[in-house]
């Protein structure tokens, strides 16, 4: 039952104009890693690398993909009515939301981690503590995938304009606030991304605002938060009649 | 309204509910209890009609009383759904699965044995195995209803629930489905469907709810509610050997208040239509005339909701 759901969702998700203007957003930092290549070999292709991930992929890539497809997932169907499809169904709730945050956060995964591992390997090249710079990304932006798109499918239930407020969260407090004050990191998941991948390559050159315990901590808080609040508002989801 | 069989508890039921928004009552204090057989929901746009069936299906919470269906408490219980099936008003489905895939995917989600079976064969009682390949957004407006009511059978729940059915569905698709339905009634199964179209609901019912405002205007066999109108006359049609003579002798009844002759037919107003359909024929009789046709004329469902909403 959770198979035909995700695969459902997918199709939906994939159906869509946006999944190739999310494939071309994911692309980016891997066309910019080429270009870099064109030009040349960088000086310090460790850093760099560290810079195009963490810049384009962590700040950039992964939230936006992560909104689109984890605010689309139940939030489409809940505003344009298919949802009733499902509510009507016995089902547990969690099961749709746990269906929903799997395939947004699967879709996700699947299109920026090979895309970052790509940008990073094709700047850092055959050097071993660049490999291990990339790995540590990659598994970051795996977990941040899942994070981002269970806090965006639990703000689609809660709101009917998740999208915007997506925005807001990812663009003002992530990437304003919260480097203007420390104490907004502790809810940024961008900062626990990074704080992970830091974690993972203590050698490079990550700067994380965040240690990792907290970082571990409130990912956990985040991801069962997030989940419990949405499969709780959509367990008391109201379908208005069009009266 | 009737209920379930004895002892058993009702299909519906609904005590004492009302539901609000903000400041807006759109139910007001409505009690019902339905059994098997098919209920027509009969009110204008914005009476409250969906806002009764999306009760009962589950997806709204009453602001107070209780709905049930079948015992078990309609609002946050998913394990209800086994019993219950939904044709939403809303046109909306999804438009990227074939008509197979769209039924085939609400059997799943139900778990059912043996989901393609189960999809194939409600496919094929609302006839649509023709289209069942075609995507779902390619249809027509009738055919999404008709999709939509597959969807809703595919696990043969006791209890049916259907917003506006026959929108968008020919005259042909509709006599289709009313005797689906009717079928469906027969062989003991609760319909409740919502209709703003008197002659649907006149053609299909065997009971009427009407819903005016939030409130429930009436509830019962539509024409035993409008004999209990004895405040408004009821008009019969009549042909007879000599409707002249019969005039004379029935305007002398004291159960008919008016006649009138105009263009070759006999109109009679009654205001009490238990005496006058028991008597006419005696009057006829006694007349020495021959009664060819006695048509009640303002029985239809239209008539009878005009009137429940002016009151």
């Amino acid at each position: 039952m959770m198979r035909v759901l995700v695969a459902v969702t997918l199709r939906g998700l994939l159906n869509r104009r946006r999944s190739l203007l999310m494939l071309l957003l994911a692309a980016s930092p891997v066309l910019i890693a080429l270009l870099i290549r064109v030009m040349g070999r960088p000086a310090d292709p460790e850093r760099l690398a560290a810079e195009v991930l963490d810049g384009l992929v962590v700040r950039t890539v992964l939230p936006l993909v992560a909104l689109v497809f984890g605010t689309a997932a139940l939030g489409s169907e809940l505003e344009d009515g298919t949802a009733v499809y499902l509510l009507v169904k016995p089902i547990h709730r969690w099961r749709i939301v746990a269906a929903k945050l799997l395939a947004a956060g699967g879709l996700t995964i699947v299109l920026v981690v090979p895309a970052a591992l790509l940008a990073g390997f094709l700047i850092v090249g055959d050097q071993g503590g660049g490999m291990q710079l990339v790995a540590a990304y990659g598994i970051a932006t795996t977990i941040g995938a899942l994070l981002y798109a269970t806090m965006f499918v639990a703000l689609s239930v809660v709101t009917g304009r998740a999208l915007v407020v997506g925005l807001v969260y990812t663009l003002i407090w992530e990437g304003v606030l919260a480097g203007l004050f420390a104490g907004t990191r502790v809810l940024s998941v961008r900062e626990y991304v990074v704080a992970i991948a830091a974690a993972i390559d203590p050698e490079a050159s990550i700067r994380a605002g965040l240690d990792l315990a907290t970082a571990a901590v409130m990912t956990v808080l985040v991801l069962v938060g997030a989940f419990a609040i949405a499969s709780e508002r959509l367990s008391a989801y109201e379908v208005r009649s069009t009266e | 309204m009737t209920a379930g069989d004895r002892g058993a508890p009702a299909a519906i039921e609904l005590l004492h509910v009302s539901r609000w928004y903000g400041n807006v009552v759109a139910v007001n204090d409505i009690s019902i209890s339905l059994g098997p057989g098919v209920t027509g929901l009969l009110g204008p746009n914005g009476a409250g009609k969906s806002t009764v069936l999306h009760m009962a299906a589950g997806l709204l919470r009453p602001s107070a009383g209780t709905v049930s269906v079948l015992g078990q408490p309609a609002w946050r219980n998913p394990e209800g759904y086994r019993r219950v099936g939904l044709v939403p008003e809303r046109e909306s489905v999804h438009a990227y699965l074939s008509g197979r895939e769209f039924v085939e995917f609400n059997a799943r989600l139900h778990q059912l044995p043996d989901p393609r079976s189960a999809a194939l064969r409600a496919i094929d009682q609302v006839d649509m195995a023709e289209s069942q390949d075609r995507l779902v957004g390619t249809y027509s407006k009738g055919m999404r209803q008709r999709i939509k009511v597959a969807a809703a059978l595919v696990h043969e729940p006791p209890v049916l629930l259907l917003d506006e059915p026959f929108n968008g569905m020919d005259p042909r698709q509709r006599l289709h489905m009313m005797e689906l339905l009717g079928a469906m009634a027969a062989a003991g199964r609760t319909v409740l469907f919502s209709s703003h179209i008197l002659e649907e609901v006149e053609r299909l019912a065997q009971s009427v709810l009407v819903i005016f405002a939030g409130r429930l205007a009436a509830s019962g066999d539509f024409r035993q509610i409008r004999r209990l109108m004895t405040d408004r006359p009821h008009t019969f049609r009549i042909r007879s050997s000599d409707d002249r003579h019969l005039a004379a002798a029935l305007v002398a009844d004291p159960s008919v208040f008016g006649v009138e002759l105009a263009d070759g037919t006999l109109e009679v107003r009654s205001s009490d239509y238990a005496a006058f359909t028991r008597g006419v024929a005696r009057i006829a009789r006694g007349a020495g005339v021959s009664l060819y046709e006695v048509r009640p004329t303002d029985e239809s469902l239209e008539s009878v909701f005009a009137y429940l909403v002016r009151r």
